[in-house]
């Protein structure tokens, strides 16, 4: 087991959600066996989705009225003018990014580019980092006990992925019932999260747009993860449900959704 | 830089983007500044610079974080002009300063209590008791949401003492806001 020490730097990304695959195993092995390092990225993370949530009421000052007309006048003033100010980020620090940037999730962000296609994972991959945030979002959602109604969640993918959508009708005669959405991060673009509970299991559905992946059902981290394609959005539902079931889901899924 | 003649460097679409991060900016501006009155004269001065070099900014990388480059580091140079640097903290000392032990064997119970009952007046006075430099790393990460690489670049930190900084943040956070709770309670 390595010591804790030499984890000391992953924790941060671990949390974050920022780290590859092989240095979130370390973490992870270490975690299972050493409770203080887990008590540690309990804690981080507990601060992390604290201030997350509260962001909005903590972000609340404004900038008043005068210093907005100030500064629109400053860019007709500097028109033609000269200054010296630090470059823009060049390219490299975003390439040195990339391998960090995998699973973070629970941000409430709009915009960015999609790296889907750019990361080129396998299917398998893909599915592991979203069981991943399967597992996380709904630890959260037990934590935090929050239940959005299906017109909020409709509403939220038209703001937040100008996503004209309907959920299912008549969920609840599969047996399942609407916990609510979020959206999350994934590489550094933004994909949609829904989850649902079918017979009290957690199952959660991802939109991933602007993004095309082959059909597939993968099993993964002890999950199903059923992929389909449509137009140019690719769904993916995971659950521990067996495979019939998964199935049958997300045919039921696919009916509705487009 | 100049930009061409008859080619105005700031667009329509780019001044607007621009004076979307303003209330982001002006926040982060009262906290290096404290003054109201100093918090915008500094974004203005943001501003005026961020226009004047529009031209020099990359499009596909992030205007916030370029914005906020330009803030944090005409604020370090005020502050080196007043000799008085009130930004550009020393982050061996820093890291030094609060070297308690990241965690002490917290029990899984008050992270869950902590997520549900910290309200935010509450998590808002633990984040101004925060040393600065925590302080920063942690609202930069957690509220404006850039990167490691973005904030390390407006700091002028390493990657490494950016996410030491988050870390030990969150750590001094769970720690207060621990302490609040039975009062709270």
């Amino acid at each position: 087991m390595p010591d804790c020490d030499s984890l000391d730097l992953l924790v941060t990304p671990y949390v974050d959600g920022d780290i590859g695959d092989a240095d979130r195993r370390r973490v992870d092995d270490h975690l299972r066996l050493c409770a203080a390092c887990h008590s540690r990225v309990a804690a981080e993370r507990a601060v992390r989705e604290l201030v997350r949530t509260r962001a909005p009421e903590l972000a609340g000052l404004r900038a008043s009225d005068s210093l907005r007309t100030r500064c629109s006048a400053a860019a007709a003033a500097a028109r033609g003018q000269r200054s010296i100010v630090p470059a823009a980020a060049p390219p490299s620090w975003r390439a040195r990014l990339v391998p960090y940037a995998l699973a973070a999730s629970l941000i409430l962000v709009v915009g960015g580019a999609f790296l889907y296609q750019a990361t080129d994972k396998s299917t398998g991959v893909l599915a592991a980092e979203l069981t991943a945030d399967h597992v996380k979002c709904f630890a959260m959602n037990a934590l935090l006990g929050t239940h959005d109604e299906a017109r909020a969640v409709e509403g939220a993918m038209l703001a937040s992925f100008d996503w004209q959508m309907h959920l299912p009708d008549h969920a609840e005669r599969m047996g399942l019932e609407l916990v609510g959405a979020r959206p999350c991060l994934y590489g550094e673009g933004k994909i949609a999260h829904i989850m649902y509970r079918h017979r009290g299991q957690p199952v959660s559905l991802f939109m991933l747009p602007r993004t095309a992946r082959r059909a597939s059902v993968v099993d993964v981290l002890g999950h199903e993860a059923s992929v389909w394609c449509v137009g140019n959005r690719t769904f993916v539902l995971v659950t521990r449900e067996a495979r019939p079931e998964v199935d049958r889901l997300a045919s039921f899924v696919q009916a509705a959704l487009r | 830089m100049t930009a061409a003649k008859g080619s105005p460097p700031v667009s329509p679409a780019f001044e607007a983007e621009a004076l979307a991060a303003i209330d982001s900016l002006y926040r982060a501006a009262l906290r290096l500044m404290r003054v109201p009155a100093d918090a915008e004269d500094l974004v203005q001065d943001t501003y005026l610079k961020a226009f004047r070099a529009a031209d020099r900014f990359e499009p596909g990388t992030n205007l916030r974080a370029w914005l906020f480059t330009i803030l944090y580091n005409t604020a370090r140079n005020r502050a080196r002009d007043r000799a008085r640097d009130a930004v550009d903290v020393d982050s061996e000392l820093v890291e030094r300063a609060t070297d308690a032990p990241a965690s002490t064997g917290v029990p899984e119970t008050p992270e869950t209590l902590l997520l549900r009952d910290t309200l935010a007046p509450d998590l808002q006075a633990a984040l101004d008791a925060l040393p600065d430099a925590f302080r920063q790393a942690v609202w930069l990460r957690d509220v404006e949401e850039f990167s490691y690489a973005e904030i390390a670049r407006m700091l002028s930190i390493p990657i490494g003492t950016v996410m030491s900084r988050i870390s030990r943040g969150r750590a001094l956070l769970f720690q207060h806001l621990n302490r609040l709770r039975p009062v709270n309670a």
